[in-house]
């Protein structure tokens, strides 16, 4: 008698970038990374998620990396596939960029090493996934495409078959649920999950999700039941809390329901340990479980997001309003015909309910950025506007984007072929076409020195190198004995 | 070398001590199989001085206000901040002003963007006339309803 085949749940890590981009504002260096790499390329993750829009971005502003090498050094020591996030048209920033920057990202992603092309659109309007998928294709990588989650009258379960048969009929080779704020609920997902896992007939559907709401462990068991072949998690110490379930609770879950995964749970300790670690050391939070919070229903804001509105509000005086604001965010979601509340809608419609708390008349006055929401330019609305902002917006009907919204920009490498010169390589003319020169210039800086092993014992003695105040110190254990002075 | 020995646990254990008894110029533990001896220097002992913020001088808003707010004739039209934000004279750095003094504008001509919570706020004329005067800085502050623009209506 044949032993029934056991059923198998895989893993993608997002150590790397969603869990430090939501629990330290992505300001984790690639020299932190370099140590642990070994050890998270020996766990069993069948996807490593490397890179995606803050984590390039912030690598250029603030932590003065070039993105492209750290994607390159992080393909090379990965045998595990590298899996890389763009957003829509727009790729790592905000504004729409034209197909030929587009298709030369793809391009050079899948040269660097990148195998998994993940793809995702802001508005879900899989127009603006068309140029990626296809250069991405070409280039040899899979095509992952994923679609927002979010709660409104129109986001329904047929909505997101809907969805599904779009990220189909590209071409995608995985699926993917994204809860951005981790809205989802078990109840939800046991109507959700197995309307879209039938729709994909087969192609491997997988779930992300946040901890917000203290929900996620629940809804990765049903998403289980439900026949979905991965779930994206984070090492438990960056788990949990606005990032995604921690690895270790997940598998343990996936076990109990008599799941096979390729986790190897020696290794997994052994990584959770270096990031508890290195929380530690660089002063940076380790994720907590959140408490539910029936609130984040209403408004969706993410927890990020509201600290740092109040922070904003305070510097204009208007703190004591937050409340008023927040119940007026749903009012402007509805007005708007329903966006999502995840970048860069979220800050649009935060500042909009903040603009009309304040000057005390509903769209009085209308930030450009949601003008061009409205006019369609930056892709489909999910339902139709209220009136009361349509006559306030006073649209022309010329101003109404109805195509592709990449049909609608020029290219934009002949210009910047022209300004580097025809030396430039493919990462200087993209990285030239998302910023101003300004900010490339300490890129240039020499990279420091990478280590790419470590033990506890190394890193007592590289601390202690660091402190400026020892000038003398031994370490004994194990018949191994080492002096240092300053 | 049996490394293993040492666990993360352990390195953090012992790290957090050596943190908490930084007033004292010798340290020594030994837990189990791991002992650690730390000699540090004198004068690193005292904590250094904490670097004195110097306070930035910044004139008061209301102050500028006041200065800036002057009296204007009563014949012109005055463009004033819809929120408290960040005026800008031209779309980007580097690009050239929507509008100097002495142009004509039209009603719905751009004078300036006001940038509120980091979303671009492009204030139209309202009336048809001349430019007299552009009151704010560019990048300067701006209060709700303060004057930006004058401009004087055509006749």
């Amino acid at each position: 008698m044949k032993a029934q085949e056991q059923k198998r749940f895989d893993f993608v890590d997002v150590t790397l970038r969603d869990a430090h981009q939501c629990l330290w504002g992505t300001r984790m260096t690639t020299q932190m990374m370099t140590p642990i790499l070994a050890e998270i390329d020996r766990a069993g993750y069948s996807v490593i998620n490397i890179l995606g829009g803050a984590v390039f971005d912030v690598c250029v502003r603030y932590l003065h990396e070039n993105p492209w090498d750290r994607v390159k050094l992080l393909c090379e020591r990965f045998s595990t596939p590298c899996d890389a996030l763009t957003r829509g048209q727009s790729l790592y920033t905000f504004e729409l960029f034209p197909d030929d920057v587009v298709t030369l990202n793809a391009q050079l992603l899948a040269r660097l090493g990148v195998k998994v092309f993940t793809v995702y659109d802001a508005l879900n309007d899989n127009r603006n996934l068309e140029s990626s998928v296809k250069a991405g294709r070409e280039a040899g990588m899979k095509i992952n495409g994923w679609m927002t989650y979010t709660l409104s009258p129109v986001h329904t379960d047929a909505y997101y078959v809907e969805r599904t048969r779009e990220l189909l009929a590209l071409g995608s080779d995985y699926l993917c649920i994204k809860d951005p704020t981790g809205l989802l609920t078990p109840e939800r997902g046991a109507t959700l999950f197995p309307a879209v896992v039938q729709a994909c007939g087969g192609v491997p559907v997988q779930l992300h999700s946040h901890c917000q709401s203290a929900l996620a462990p629940r809804v990765y068991e049903e998403a289980m039941k439900c026949g979905f072949a991965a779930g994206y998690t984070a090492s438990e110490p960056l788990a949990n809390g606005a990032s995604l379930p921690a690895t270790e609770e997940i598998n343990a879950i996936a076990r109990k329901l008599g799941f096979q995964t390729s986790l190897d749970e020696d290794s997994l300790r052994e990584i959770s340990g270096y990031f508890r670690w290195l929380c530690l050391r660089e002063g940076k939070p380790c994720g907590q479980v959140a408490q539910y919070d029936p609130a984040l229903y209403e408004h969706q804001i993410p927890g990020g997001m509201i600290s740092n509105l109040h922070y904003q509000l305070g510097t204009m005086k208007l703190g004591h309003r937050l409340p008023e604001i927040l119940e007026e965010v749903a009012r402007v979601r509805k007005d708007l015909g329903y966006p999502i509340v995840v970048s860069p809608f979220a800050q649009y419609l935060v500042t909009q309910a903040t603009i009309n708390v304040v000057q005390g008349e509903r769209y009085k006055t209308i930030p450009d950025e949601i003008r061009k929401y409205a006019r369609g330019y930056y892709g489909r609305v999910a339902a139709p506007m209220s009136g009361e902002f349509l006559d306030r917006l006073n649209l022309k009907s010329n101003e109404l984007v109805t195509e592709r919204p990449g049909e609608h920009i020029e290219p934009g490498l002949p210009r910047l072929r022209r300004e580097l010169g025809p030396g430039a390589c493919d990462g200087d003319l993209l990285l030239a076409a998302f910023y101003d020169k300004a900010l490339l210039v300490p890129l240039e800086k020499p990279k420091p020195e990478y280590r790419f092993r470590t033990s506890p014992l190394h890193e007592l003695v590289a601390w202690m190198g660091q402190r400026r105040d020892i000038e003398h110190a031994r370490i004994r254990f194990a018949g191994t004995e080492m002096t240092f002075s300053a | 070398m049996t490394e293993r020995n040492l666990t993360y646990e352990d390195l953090m254990q012992i790290v957090e001590l050596v943190r908490t008894t930084s007033q004292f110029s010798e340290f020594r533990l030994k837990v189990g199989d791991v002992e650690v001896s730390l000699k540090r220097a004198n004068d690193a002992v005292r904590p250094a001085p904490m670097p004195r913020e110097t306070p930035v001088r910044e004139e008061a808003p209301a102050a500028r206000h006041e200065k800036t707010q002057a009296s204007f004739s009563e014949n012109l039209h005055l463009v004033r901040s819809p929120m408290v934000g960040t005026f800008y004279r031209a779309a980007a750095p580097g690009q050239p002003p929507f509008v100097e003094v002495g142009q004509s504008v039209e009603p719905d001509s751009i004078l300036c963007i006001i940038e509120v919570m980091k979303l671009m706020n492009s204030i139209e004329a309202g009336v048809r006339g001349t430019v007299r005067q552009v009151v704010v800085e560019n990048a300067a502050a701006v209060e709700a309803g303060e004057v930006l623009v004058a401009i004087e209506p055509l006749a």
